[in-house]
C-alpha cells in the first residue's frame, strides 16, 4: 500500500472505532413503556416500604441507627433508578395501567426538577441516618416526604 | 292527617348517653372525612381515636344501658323484621319509641361498618409510606396497603347507610308522621294510646365503667400498645 492509502485506512478504521464506542455510550436503549411502568411500580413500592420501616423505628422508644440506615439507602439508590422510567408512551391510557398523569410529559421540566429533588433529599436522608442523629434523621425523613407528597399531588392520580 | 293513636303522655325514649353518643359520632364522622381529605393526618388520628372511644362505650351501653339502649330490646328475629317491613308498605308504624325491628338491624350495621373502618385505619399506611396508624408498625407495608385500601372502600359503605339512615328519618317523617329527630335531640317521643312502656332507666353512675373502658382502650390503641 502507499503511504496516502495507510493514512486512509487507519483514519477510517479510527473513525469507524469512535462512532461504535459513541453509538455504545449514547445508545441506552428507552424501555418499552409497559416494562417501564412496570419497573417504576414496583420502584415505589420498594421505596414506600423502605419509607415505612424508616417511620416505624422513628416511632418506636429505641429506633434502630442500621435498620434506619439501609432503608435510607434504598430510598436514595431507588430514586436514582426512577428518573429514568418515565419515556413518552408511558402514560395513562396504554396497555398498562398506570397512576401517573398525563401532565409528567406536557409540564415536563416540572416533573423533572421534583425528581432531582427527589434524588437529592434522599441522598441528603442516607447521609443523615449515617450520621446516626434521631432528631436529624426525623427532620429529613419529613422534609424527603413532602416531596413525595408535593409530586404526587401534582403529577400522580388521586387514590 | 292528625295521628289517630297518640295521646298527650310523652315519655324519655333515648337515654342522655345515647344521645350524646348519637351526635358526637356525627359531628367526628365529618370531622374525619375533612382531616382526611385534606390530609391533616394528627387531627384524622385523634378524630378516630374519639369514635373508637365512642364506639367502645355504645357497645358497652347496649348491655347496661337503658331499655332502649340495650341490643337486645331491639335486635329481633327475621319474623319480627318481616312483619314490620310488610307494615310499613302499608305506611303502618305503630310509633311505639325506640329503635323499630328494621331499624335496629341497621344500627347495628352502621355499628359495625365503624368498627371495621377505625379497625382498618389503626393498620393503614399511606402511599408513600409517611402517614400511618398506631399499629401499622406490627404489618407489612403491603398489608398497610391493604388495609388502606378497605378503609376507603369501607367509607363508601357508610356514606350509602348514612343515605339510607337519612332516607328512613325522612320517610317516617312524611310519610307515616313520626318525628324522629326530636326525639334523638331532647329525648322525649309521645307514646301511643294503648302501648305499654317501661321506662328501663338506670342510674347515672353505669355510665362510669363504660368511660373508663371506652378511654382506656382508646388510648393504649393511640399508643400502639407501647407504654
Amino acid at each position: 500500500m502507499t503511504r496516502r492509502t495507510t493514512i486512509a485506512a487507519a483514519v477510517t478504521a479510527l473513525t469507524g472505532a469512535a462512532l461504535l464506542l459513541a453509538g455504545q455510550i449514547h445508545a441506552a436503549p428507552a424501555r418499552a413503556p409497559a416494562d417501564a411502568i412496570k419497573a417504576r411500580q414496583a420502584g415505589y413500592k420498594k421505596m414506600g416500604a423502605a419509607m415505612k420501616q424508616l417511620m416505624d423505628q422513628l416511632k418506636s422508644d429505641a429506633p434502630a441507627k442500621d435498620a434506619m440506615l439501609g432503608a435510607a439507602r434504598t430510598l436514595a439508590a431507588t430514586s436514582r433508578e426512577q428518573v429514568s422510567l418515565f419515556p413518552v408512551g408511558s402514560g395513562p391510557g396504554g396497555a398498562v395501567k398506570t397512576d401517573a398523569l398525563a401532565n409528567i410529559w406536557t409540564e415536563r421540566p416540572a416533573f423533572d426538577a421534583q425528581m432531582t429533588k427527589l434524588v437529592a433529599e434522599t441522598g441528603k436522608l442516607a447521609t443523615v441516618a449515617a450520621g446516626g442523629d434521631v432528631d436529624a434523621i426525623r427532620a429529613q425523613a419529613k422534609a424527603t416526604g413532602a416531596v413525595c407528597g408535593a409530586c404526587h399531588r401534582q403529577f400522580r392520580a388521586d387514590d | 292527617m292528625t295521628e289517630p293513636g297518640l295521646i298527650a303522655q310523652r315519655v324519655t325514649v333515648w337515654d342522655v348517653p345515647v344521645r350524646l353518643f348519637h351526635w358526637l359520632l356525627v359531628g367526628l364522622i365529618g370531622f374525619s372525612w375533612w382531616s382526611g381529605e385534606q390530609h391533616e393526618m394528627d387531627w384524622h388520628r385523634t378524630s378516630g381515636y374519639a369514635i373508637l372511644a365512642l364506639l367502645v362505650f355504645r357497645l358497652y351501653w347496649g348491655f347496661a344501658g337503658s331499655g332502649t339502649a340495650r341490643f337486645a330490646g331491639f335486635l329481633r328475629g327475621p319474623r319480627a323484621v318481616a312483619t314490620y317491613a310488610a307494615g310499613l308498605l302499608r305506611r303502618q308504624d305503630a310509633g311505639v319509641p325506640g329503635h323499630n325491628p328494621l331499624g335496629g338491624w341497621s344500627v347495628l350495621l352502621l355499628l359495625a361498618t365503624l368498627f371495621a373502618m377505625v379497625g382498618c385505619g389503626l393498620f393503614a399506611v399511606d402511599v408513600d409510606g409517611l402517614e400511618s396508624g398506631p399499629l401499622s408498625d406490627y404489618v407489612s407495608f403491603e398489608a398497610g396497603r391493604t388495609a388502606a385500601e378497605v378503609h376507603g372502600l369501607l367509607f363508601n359503605l357508610l356514606l350509602g347507610l348514612i343515605a339510607l339512615h337519612l332516607a328512613a328519618i325522612l320517610f317516617h317523617a312524611l310519610v307515616l308522621r313520626h318525628n324522629l329527630v326530636g326525639p334523638m335531640v331532647h329525648g322525649r317521643a309521645p307514646l301511643p294510646s294503648g302501648a305499654t312502656w317501661q321506662s328501663g332507666r338506670v342510674g347515672w353512675w353505669r355510665v362510669l365503667p363504660g368511660l373508663l373502658l371506652a378511654g382506656g382502650i382508646a388510648y393504649a390503641v393511640s399508643r400502639g400498645f407501647r407504654f
